[in-house]
């Protein structure tokens, strides 16, 4: 822009311009650069050498070259690759349905705490709470509501509603079960998050907008769908685009909950990264280059999903 | 700036202590037998002990006495307490050189540490006697396969059994066995549970702990099953054929067959509320169930798969870091920390099978005629790291440097079994990873 505003044929001040100007401009970015490159780039190509070398932590052997072998392993190999590409189906099923879902009772909440009503914060507050929680607590205090035997708070819930017709489920230990499970506790703790971001998207929407539809004689239903919809537009990409991004880091509640069992049912790729590095729970594994190859591959993975999902749903960047 | 009044009050209290301390300095030292190798009498200067952070408060008031204790028993070492949190991965990412002279760890963890060149052998550094007054278990525990030397010592041990509500087993009519030796056979285990679960409101009277969580537990809890059945997780340096033998395989297909009968204890109740007549667990829980059911409290072996029952052993120990400047000191405390004083101090306080014969014998509660006799006995009968025999009784979990990987892909095969998988499917699947990571790993041969 300098260069433009400069080009009178006369060089010298040009380069004086654009000097004044990049070096401001790269004093800014640069605190943000140098953290960049020190928390995700020099990672990145760590775990991309890592995941080349055999390297396991606790371990007097020298690092040794041994080329895509992990990957090989991961992908291919039809001995050891069951438990990584069952934990991508997993990470699948629970996008598929919690993104949609998620999303969709957010905006419900949203709209049903976007009333004015007296004490409405206390409203907020009381369905904003799960997402304040750390997830390690919430998982925890879930193990108790989830436990198979009859006193488990949701098993004695079903007995009671149901006159003991339905007998206690093993939610967490039957494999038909553990992954809804781990959705329905994953659903309540994250959904408020998506509700306060929408919730501030339903407040930017200009009440002269409803007022206009009303007069033109519009009923709630084509309200929504004319005005409060379309004015939410790039909120939803966004809480979507973020919930699918979530839904792939799916871990701390596996973790605690399930350790991605009974028999893989709830295991994710997350949780085998950081298992096959660290272990779960007090059992140490420590093999570093099969964690850093799961975390490559499914960073390709990610950025993928993200890639499509932004030409798919395309921002409108407002020009005003 | 301190008054002369309260410069008074200051040397009444340093008076006071040094009183103390000669005094304690007199009591132990004639528990304490006098170092015996010439470079330990020279002996001086400053050490650091690492204490596992994730002890109880009891046990870190029993460690502060015992370096109390020992810093005031002679004058030329002086040693200070660490409390390590999360000590395994401490140590596993710590160089030798920057550990604590002397370092509490987990026995489990000894092969592996040793191994990654964390510790050094201790024979030759502590005396003789000190080395065999410890327990068959924890000699066997302590001792790392790769050249056959000592490099941990233990204050104490751990054990498993059932504990039985002798109320709930006689109103079933259930006689139980009291000795390793008459141990019931899985058919007659069998025959127990189907007993008391007729007389049970919800036909749940076994709990085996379910509420520790999966991970690390069940390679505790249920490895001797491995060596009951007659096999190791790994023979000949190979898991596939060991661990998914057909005997190991029918042992846990029976294992996964008494789910029907457990308690899931999410309340950590079951036995103590008497929901359940039988609890599969080790010693520490006596102190509670005692309070609970009173004399209704019997200690029964675990059920014998074939091969003698077995009980499993294994806590944590003491060793003297490898890069440690002073091993001549630390040899000198850890001695201290393995009397008679201090391993009692250490027992009282967490009520668990004493890591010293000598200790064993007069413990109230391990001695012969002690209420937890049943677990001093299997720990003397230490299987070792070898094939298991009909007569020993105490496993140890494998004495590998590969043992994190076993104790990750076992407890993996062990999890997926208890809850529906395919014993055999499961135990080949975790073999075959035991057997590729030891192939990764040259076979965690020493270099």
């Amino acid at each position: 822009m300098a260069t433009n505003t400069v080009s009178t044929g006369d060089f010298e001040p040009v380069v004086i311009a654009a000097k004044r100007d990049t070096r401001p401009a790269l004093m800014m970015v640069g605190p943000a650069i140098i953290l960049l490159i020190i928390f995700v780039l020099i990672p990145f190509i760590m775990a991309g050498w890592l995941s080349l070398h055999r390297v396991n932590l606790n371990s007097p052997l020298p690092s040794k070259w041994i080329g895509f072998e992990q990957y090989r392993r991961i992908l291919f190999d039809s001995a050891t690759r069951g438990d990584f590409l069952r934990g991508l189906l997993n990470n699948f099923v629970f996008a598929l349905i919690v993104v949609p879902l998620q999303t969709g009772l957010a905006l419900g909440l949203a709209m049903l705490l976007n009333r004015p009503l007296r004490g409405m914060a206390i409203f907020r507050t009381f369905f904003f709470m799960p997402v304040v929680f750390p997830m390690a607590l919430v998982a925890v205090i879930w193990k108790l509501i989830y436990s198979r035997d009859s006193i488990g708070l949701l098993n004695s819930f079903i007995d009671t509603v149901t006159f003991g017709q339905v007998g206690p489920i093993d939610w967490l230990g039957d494999p038909k079960y553990a992954m809804a499970s781990i959705i329905l506790l994953s659903i309540w703790q994250g959904v408020g998050f998506q509700m306060i971001i929408i919730l501030a998207g339903l407040q930017g929407i200009s009440p002269s907008l409803y007022e206009a539809a009303s007069i033109d004689k519009a009923g709630r239903w084509e309200q929504f769908r004319n005005v409060t919809l379309p004015g939410l537009r790039n909120t939803l990409i966004f809480v979507s685009m973020v919930t699918t991004i979530f839904a792939f880091r799916l871990f701390d509640q596996v973790y605690i909950l399930t350790e991605g069992g009974p028999n893989n049912a709830t295991t994710t790729v997350m949780y085998q990264a950081v298992s096959s590095a660290f272990g779960s729970g007090t059992r140490a594994s420590g093999n570093v280059g099969k964690a850093a190859a799961i975390t490559v591959v499914f960073f390709v993975i990610v950025v993928l999903i993200t890639i499509i999902q932004r030409r798919v749903l395309r921002e409108e960047r407002e020009i005003s | 700036m301190l008054g002369l009044k309260s410069f008074g009050r200051l040397a009444l209290v340093a008076t006071a202590a040094t009183a103390a301390m000669t005094l304690a300095a007199c009591g132990g030292g004639s528990a304490d037998e006098t170092p015996t190798t010439v470079d330990k009498a020279a002996a001086s200067g400053d050490i650091v002990v690492w204490v596992h952070g994730g002890a109880t408060d009891a046990e870190k008031a029993a460690a502060n006495t015992i370096v109390d204790g020992f810093n005031t028993s002679q004058s030329k070492i002086k040693a200070s307490v660490k409390f390590i949190p999360d000590q395994q991965k401490v140590i596993t990412a710590t160089p030798a050189e920057q550990l604590g002279d002397v370092v509490e760890a987990d026995g489990e963890a000894m092969s592996a540490n040793v191994y990654a060149g964390k510790f050094q052998a201790l024979d030759g550094l502590i005396s003789q006697d000190v080395l065999d007054n410890q327990t068959s278990s924890t000699t066997a525990q302590n001792t790392y396969a790769g050249d056959g030397k000592r490099y941990m010592l233990s204050m104490f041990d751990s054990g498993l059994a059932l504990y039985g509500n002798k109320k709930l087993l006689d109103a079933a009519g259930v006689k139980y066995p009291t000795t390793w030796d008459t141990a019931w056979t899985v058919e007659q285990f069998d025959a127990a549970l189907k007993a008391l679960a007729t007389k049970d409101k919800d036909g749940k009277v076994l709990d085996v702990k379910e509420n520790y969580g999966l991970s690390g537990y069940s390679t505790y809890a249920f490895l001797p099953i491995i060596s009951s059945a007659g096999h190791l997780v790994m023979e000949d340096g190979k898991a596939d054929g060991a661990l998914n033998s057909e005997p190991v395989v029918a042992a846990f297909t029976k294992v996964a067959g008494w789910k029907q009968y457990t308690d899931a204890n999410a309340d950590d109740k079951a036995f103590t509320a008497g929901r359940v007549g039988l609890s599969w667990v080790g010693h520490w829980v006596y102190n509670d169930y005692k309070k609970a059911l009173g004399d209704d409290l019997v200690v029964i072996p675990l059920p014998n798969f074939g091969t003698g029952a077995k009980t499993g052993q294994g806590s944590l120990a003491w060793g003297i870091s490898k890069g440690s400047k002073n091993a001549a000191a630390a040899a000198v405390f850890l001695e201290y920390a393995m009397s008679d004083a201090s391993v009692k101090a250490m027992t009282d306080a967490n009520s668990a099978p004493p890591g010293t014969k000598s200790v064993t014998a007069t413990s109230p509660l391990y001695k012969a005629d002690g209420p937890l006799a049943l677990y001093a006995d299997g720990l003397s009968r230490s299987c070792g790291n070898e094939m298991p025999t009909t007569t020993c009784v105490a496993v140890p979990r494998t004495i590998s440097a590969g043992w994190p990987t076993i104790n990750a892909k076992a407890g993996d095969a062990m999890n997926s079994i208890w809850t529906g998988g395919d014993p055999k499917e499961a135990l080949d699947k975790a073999a075959q990873a035991i057997d590729q990571d030891f192939t990764d790993n040259d076979g965690y041969a020493v270099k």
